[in-house]
């Protein structure tokens, strides 16, 4: 079965925001000039009443794709069945256009680590994390993408690059690339990678929509994905680059900490217009 | 179901990796470290260097995430708890409470479950402390519940009242404040975590409030005494054995004024939709 993206709720260029509890109030009163939100599936996967009625109220208003934290793809335990059918609720309420998460592991052994931890890259890991997607993908019956982690470690076992790993899991399950800059300039500064490799294992015609977004600089000089800042000049550089190799995408800006006015993230996420002109 | 076996380095690589992130941090010098000379050397090992960091550093970095975020969602969670207590030392108990029972579910905001049961049973911390972190429990639960159609009574509920239980609405709450605790959490809600907060003080006789969930967040009314006595016993007894109760504990004078006054605490509780329904009393149907 094939799941093709839809441009009938979001245009291939379309820029978006993801949505945050401070600005909720502020979209369903002031309807923002911005084409479409994304939200974070955990915080709308509860029973709780007051997170589902203000998701119905955006919703009414704009296009809302889902983004996950805790699928726990490449868990050595099998998925979460139960995790997947309050995700399947989810993107049948707001009738996302596609639905991501993560390419690693978020718990393990009974525990949940609410982070999202990286892996060796090895062909045997691909194999799995392909057929889960691919499982994942069928299971919530529309596109389902994949996104690259920023990591702050790499590991010896590792036969392949991040970059190969993950071009191979998009292909091998036929699924969507959920492509971060930020994350790659991250990890290619942890690591001492050229990000313009990355980019060239990326296949764009899969790609689903790329994320931007802030970083921080510890002492150490180790570059951590706080989502706390504007977007770096660095990254929207490698932004530009990656929309003059297979633009038109959808972009959606990330600000999940210290998180300004809705209006400042909107003219944040604007920049992309003016980057990729 | 995907039916692939994993490969099978994978579970002990997650074991060992699992380990680090829940490594305790420090404490002893003020500020929360990570310990990176207790890692796993095996873990360690499998890591590379960074050029301008080692393997240990790096693996600190998300020690210190794990601990941080975890650490965030409980004192937003008991944010009066933790205002009172100091953000440093309700930490050390948070952290204790975490090492002891780490997050088992995808959703961050049960993480802090328990975490009143689990507080209360601290010794050598202030008596407030314990109601505190029961009122930061309460509005959690309210906020977390889902919506539920509340009981209005029907002709047929009548002759069935007195031997029924009303069951409590998931979005309704009875608190009795023992310690001056409530004005603070309304002002820690409505000013955020840096409103001015008075200490708590005892309060003689205890206030005792309702509490309901609604769309535009959690509404509070003020119950006389023997109300929010009533609403309590009535959430686990049947009504006419929580009338007895009352009854029991009453002076001659209230005693007298007890049936209507408990008809209009009764008649106001249900419309303001503090039950979500009207069940046969589960005791005597069991052998």
């Amino acid at each position: 079965m094939v799941f093709a993206v839809s441009e009938a709720s979001i245009a291939r260029d379309a820029l978006g925001v993801g949505l945050r509890a401070p600005h909720v109030a502020y979209v369903i009163e002031r309807s923002p000039a911005v084409d479409y939100f994304e939200v974070i599936s955990e915080n709308f996967m509860g029973p709780a009443f007051a997170p589902a009625a203000r998701l119905d109220a955006v919703r009414a208003k704009y296009p809302v794709v889902i983004h996950g934290v805790g699928l726990n793809l490449l868990g050595h335990a099998p998925l979460d069945e139960r995790y997947l059918d309050d995700l399947c609720r989810l993107a049948d309420r707001v009738d996302a256009p596609f639905v991501t998460d993560h390419l690693c592991w978020t718990g393990a052994h009974g525990a949940s680590h609410h982070d999202l931890l990286p892996l060796p890259y090895t062909p045997d890991l691909v194999e799995l994390a392909a057929e889960r997607a691919a499982y994942v993908q069928r299971r919530v019956g529309r596109p389902f993408g994949v996104e690259n982690l920023s990591s702050y470690v790499s590991f010896h076992r590792s036969t392949m690059t991040e970059w190969d790993f993950y071009a191979a899991v998009v292909r091998e399950a036929g699924c969507w690339f959920m492509l971060d800059v930020n994350n790659v300039y991250v990890s290619s500064r942890n690591h001492g990678f050229d990000p313009s490799a990355y980019l060239d294992a990326i296949d764009f015609s899969r790609v689903l929509q790329v994320h931007i977004a802030g970083h921080s600089k510890e002492i150490d000089g180790t570059i951590v994905d706080t989502h706390d800042h504007a977007v770096d000049d660095a990254v929207w550089a490698l932004y530009a680059d990656a929309w003059r190799r297979g633009g038109p995408f959808p972009t959606l800006l990330e600000w999940d900490a210290k998180i300004p006015t809705m209006p400042e993230l909107l003219r944040e996420v604007a920049k992309a217009r003016e980057v990729r002109a | 179901m995907s039916d692939r076996e994993p490969p099978p380095w994978l579970e002990d690589f997650q074991r060992r990796f699992g380990e680090v992130l829940r490594a305790p941090l420090d404490r002893s010098t003020g500020t929360l470290r990570a310990v990176t000379d207790g890692y796993d050397p095996s873990t360690v090992s499998e890591v590379r260097d960074a050029a301008r960091a080692s393997a240990t550093e790096r693996l600190a970095v998300y020690n210190r995430q794990y601990w941080f975020r975890l650490l965030d969602v409980m004192n937003a969670s008991y944010a009066l708890t933790s205002r009172l207590l100091s953000a440093w030392r309700f930490n050390e108990h948070a952290a204790a409470f975490l090492h002891a029972r780490p997050p088992t579910t995808w959703d961050i905001d049960r993480a802090p479950d328990g975490f009143d049961d689990f507080i209360a049973a601290v010794n050598d911390l202030p008596p407030w402390v314990a109601d505190a972190a029961r009122l930061d429990a309460t509005w959690r639960r309210l906020l977390h519940a889902p919506a539920v159609k509340p009981y209005r009574p029907t002709a047929e509920d009548a002759p069935r009242l007195l031997s029924s239980r009303l069951v409590p609405s998931p979005a309704s709450a009875v608190f009795e404040e023992r310690w001056r605790l409530f004005e603070s959490k309304l002002s820690l809600q409505r000013g955020g975590y840096d409103a001015a907060i008075d200490a708590p003080t005892a309060m003689e006789p205890p206030r005792w409030w309702a509490l309901l969930r609604e769309p535009g967040g959690v509404r509070h009314f003020a119950l006389a005494r023997g109300e929010g006595e009533l609403l309590r016993l009535m959430a686990s007894l049947p009504v006419g054995e929580a009338l007895a109760v009352m009854e029991e504990g009453c002076s001659d004078e209230e005693r007298e004024a007890l049936p209507e006054r408990a008809r209009r605490w009764l008649a106001q509780s249900v419309e303001r939709g503090m039950w979500s329904g009207l069940e046969a009393d589960q005791r005597s149907t069991q052998v």
